[in-house]
């Protein structure tokens, strides 16, 4: 046995253990399906292959001519290479991989991969599975999305196990606990506010414990039900998310919600759905597991994709005076929204903090909710006023000479852009002021959405301030293309200056709306 | 999966021995059905103790032997639970930690009902039975919680209150004082004591120096008030929590002396009973025998000072009123009663058991509230600060 070779194996192998981090990464990210791993392979398989094949080709030829010094060093940087990046790309990742016990196990099970080799290695290394094995130790490092492959089908029947303990484990929390009352909460958009709304609301009257931050596959609900529901837990809030169909059902059956909220079906995740159809269907796998429970599912009428649809047993809520749950008379100012809801024929008042009607049929989507399981209506009106809005989400903060600011600083999506600006426009009685540079990375249609937002603002503001003059020209010319008075239109180099434009006319009857993607720290 | 309700109780507190009647009374009457009991018994050194053996008032009568029986623990947050945890690791078998959800403090007394008990379970954010720190603190301050009243609208006596050394270092002028403002016959208590312990009447000055110091033998500083002479005593509870209030039949005390001393209150019948079932043997008439009105007056009353304090769970406020005049007044208010005044919610039509429940629905109710607003920023500040480059000479932070 060549101690070179020997030594070029060790530091493979190694070298391949790092390779493999980023991997795992991935395929963490893409939570562990295969397919969504494939997924991202395809879209990433450009990067460095070439480099790749190149050193893949010179260790074939090295340990074919036998060049086991020349071998060794080369594995050596490889390995040197391989801990650099593995260590750099953790650093800099936005998430890096979390050591979980499913990852611990992955490692274990390469290092078991390993153990296997070298014995095949040391035993008949004279053979041709001596050889293979040889060859397969030294290649490692450039396969690593064969071998997470690999490895995901080896761990794959234990990880089965594993979770259905866990899922068992889970139901028979849950069995133990007969009087709690578990609603569970889905729909394309608006499930995660929805939940938080709920669950701060019915905490007026109920201890509740919900699904912490957008955990909602199975084993996030597991999660919860295993490590946040207390004995004197009473309700249980728990999002339930898709991709597939069949996915709430899943959900579903480890919760068994008595109550349930579809807050609307739309075209999102329709690479995997397919059809609108199917994310209906999906959807409404958790109006079936209601109705088993004899319980009520609530649906937001004004999901068009919904209300399309639907026939049959469902509390509607929504904006229509023929839904269930109706709200109306919505109008902002500077103390937020105002609106009425009419909960079994009483009209209720209320107030927030948070803007926008998406948010707004959200609110009423919950108030329905609680109000059935028995909420008094002064701690509805309270709970409601006490919400708060996410950060730079329409968020309402106090500004320049006494004037308002709606921070949506976040905000990159077209529709919710014209759903801000139009916000804007119903501030009755204050001069509404906009503040954009415009929206970016949108292809080729971004011409078009920020011509459509640059009229949307004409029609809802009186003083426009645009950021940045290229990448402004869209809205400009859609704003002169429109009966805007010109005078008020300004277009600024800079953040700063469109800020020293803008101090020269606040005053407290001044609502200014910062829109998409502005510098964070100019917004203090 | 029951609740877990740790059972507080003892404490370094001249009612000691008073707490652990009410807080065995209390465990036999917790529902089994839907809460676990871990009784936490604190001794008067604030050692703290758990074991089976503390659920039967008869081990207690010899406490070095029930202390040998039992667990040694202390509590920590670890993560979202509060764990108990043994304060003694044996050398075989280890212990298991035990998780607990709520505590239910059974204390009478200063260094305990006082707030400071409170304090640990706050600082734990452990939900927890009863009166906040504040309100627990306003409770037992007599003086603070005269003014607290006072500033609310409500009925109390005028009182002067002062502290050992002013006092000893004025006599004379503090008589003199109290004898212009106050008049005889008057009474002299110290400031944080429950269960009239210190508490005496003074009807002339030749007692008056006497009557302050045996005040000043519990506590360094006391208070001097009027005694009521045609004096009736009246006890009401008061079981809620700011949003609501609801008050229990009021009770009328028979004392044997004339205030009710530390025997009446908590031994009974005196020497020949042999041991005591605290508050709930005393000798008393329930319902008062009030009119209506009054009746009426005194538990709308009772509400309001309850709200006045921010009080929580149940308390018991004892009112005196002055025949002479028909005038209520708000004597004292004990934010953890002795019996935790269950003998009243009784005679109101509330069982032991169902107080009990209420009692930690409220607790888990002001846990929430409290979640509710926010207390940490979740970001560290201090992240993003420069505390100055390490090559920077003086640079501070």
């Amino acid at each position: 046995m060549n101690i070179y070779l020997m030594l070029s194996l060790v530091f493979s192998s190694i070298g391949a253990l790092f390779a493999l981090t980023r991997q795992f990464q991935m395929f963490q990210q893409n939570s562990y399906y295969p397919s969504r791993y494939f997924g991202w392979l395809k879209t990433s398989f450009n990067d460095g292959f070439l480099g790749c094949a190149l050193v893949y080709l010179l260790v074939s030829v090295f340990y074919f001519f036998k060049l086991n010094l020349v071998l060794c060093i080369v594995t050596f940087f490889i390995l040197c290479y391989n801990i650099k990046t593995a260590i750099t790309l953790q650093k800099r990742s936005v998430k890096g991989l979390v050591f979980t016990d499913r990852v611990k196990r992955l490692y274990l099970a390469t290092a078991i991969l390993y153990v296997i080799l070298i014995l095949i290695y040391v035993f008949f290394s004279k053979s041709l599975a001596g050889r293979i094995s040889t060859a397969v130790l030294l290649l490692l490092c450039y396969i690593t999305p064969i071998t997470t492959f690999a490895l995901w089908g080896i761990t794959l029947p234990i990880e089965k196990r594993i979770n259905k303990y866990y899922i068992d484990d889970a139901k028979k929390i849950l069995a133990f606990r007969p009087d709690l009352t578990v609603i569970g909460v889905t729909g394309s958009y608006g499930k995660t506010t929805t939940k938080f709304i709920l669950t701060r609301i019915l905490s007026e009257k109920f201890n509740v414990v919900c699904t912490p931050h957008s955990y909602n596959t199975p084993m996030g609900i597991v999660k919860t039900i295993r490590s946040l529901l207390k004995p004197q837990t009473e309700i249980f809030v728990c999002e339930m998310g898709a991709k597939e169909v069949g996915n709430i059902k899943e959900d579903c059956d480890i919760a068994s919600p008595k109550y349930g909220i579809i807050t609307s079906v739309g075209p999102q995740h329709l690479e995997t759905f397919k059809s609108i159809e199917n994310v209906f269907s999906t959807k409404f796998e958790l109006a079936d597991a209601v109705k088993e429970n004899n319980g009520i599912t609530f649906v937001n009428g004004d999901s068009k994709e919904i209300i399309n649809r639907i026939n049959g047993e469902y509390k509607i809520y929504g904006t229509d005076k023929n839904f269930d749950f109706y709200g109306e008379n919505l109008s902002y100012g500077r103390n937020g929204s105002q609106f009425t809801v009419t909960l079994d024929g009483q009209k209720v008042e209320f107030s927030t903090r948070l803007l926008g009607l998406h948010s707004i049929i959200d609110i009423i989507g919950a108030v329905a909710l609680a109000h059935t399981l028995g909420v008094s209506i002064p701690d509805l009106q309270y709970a409601v006023s006490t919400l708060k809005p996410a950060e730079h989400r329409l968020q309402m903060k106090p500004f320049t000479n006494g004037s308002l600011l709606i921070d949506d600083a976040y905000n990159s999506n077209p529709e919710g852009c014209l759903e801000a600006v139009r916000v804007l426009g119903s501030f009755d009685g204050m001069k509404k002021v906009i503040v954009t540079p415009g929206l970016v990375e949108l292809g080729e249609k971004e011409y078009e959405c920020n011509y459509a937002l640059g009229h949307e603002a004409a029609k809802n503001c009186d003083i426009i301030i645009l950021v940045g003059t290229n990448r402004s020209k869209p809205m400009a010319d859609a704003v002169r293309d429109s009966d805007f008075n010109q005078n008020n239109l300004y277009i600024a180099a800079s953040f700063k200056e469109a800020m020293d434009i803008y101090s020269r006319f606040a005053d407290s009857d001044t609502a200014v709306l910062f829109e998409n993607d502005l510098p964070d720290n100019y917004l203090y | 999966m029951k609740i877990n309700v740790a059972v507080f109780y003892g404490c370094r507190s001249v009612e000691h021995e008073v707490s652990i009647i009410s807080a065995v009374q209390a465990m036999r009457s917790i529902n089994r059905q839907k809460y676990d009991i871990t009784p936490v018994y604190v001794d008067k050194n604030g050692e703290m103790f758990t074991g089976e053996k503390l659920f039967d008032i008869e081990n207690y009568r010899n406490l070095p032997e029930l202390i040998k029986t039992c667990r040694k623990v202390y509590f920590a947050r670890q993560g979202d639970k509060v764990l108990m945890k043994s304060a003694e690791q044996k050398l075989f078998g280890k212990q298991k930690d035990v998780s607990i959800d709520v505590a239910f403090p059974v204390v009478h007394g200063t260094n305990c009902e006082d707030g400071t008990i409170q304090g640990l379970f706050e600082f734990l954010n452990l939900p927890y039975v009863g009166c906040d720190i504040v309100s627990s603190a306003v409770g037992m301050d007599k003086a603070v919680f005269k003014d607290v009243l006072k500033n609310a609208g409500l009925p109390v006596l005028d009182c002067m209150s002062f502290g050992a050394k002013e006092y000893m270092a004025n006599k004379q002028d503090y008589a003199k004082q109290i004898s212009e403002k106050i008049g005889f016959p008057l009474i002299v208590k110290p400031i944080n004591l429950g269960s009239s312990v210190g508490i005496t009447k003074v009807n002339s000055e030749k007692e008056l120096d006497s009557a302050i110091s045996l005040a000043f033998s519990f506590t360094d500083r006391i208070l001097v008030e009027h005694a009521i002479t045609k004096l009736r005593e009246i006890n009401c509870s008061v079981v809620g929590d700011y949003d609501s209030q609801e008050a229990s039949v009021c009770e009328e005390p028979i004392a044997n002396d004339e205030i009710l001393s530390y025997k009446d209150k908590y031994m009974g019948g005196g020497k020949n009973s042999g041991g005591s079932k605290g508050m709930a043997s005393l000798g008393r008439k329930i319902p008062a025998d009030l009119t209506k009105d009054k009746e009426k007056e005194i538990r709308e009353l009772a509400c309001k000072i309850f709200k006045a304090i921010g009080a929580n769970g149940v308390v018991r406020i004892d009112f005196m009123i002055d025949e002479a005049t028909d005038t209520v007044y708000a004597n004292e208010i004990n934010t953890i009663p002795g019996s935790l005044a269950f003998y009243l919610w009784e005679a109101t039509g509330v069982k032991y058991t169902a107080l009990i429940d209420k009692l930690i629905d409220l607790a888990f109710k002001r846990a929430r509230v409290r979640e509710n607003i926010t207390y940490t920023i979740k970001t560290n500040i201090l992240a993003g600060v420069s505390f100055g480059s390490k090559g920077t000479k003086g640079a501070k932070i």
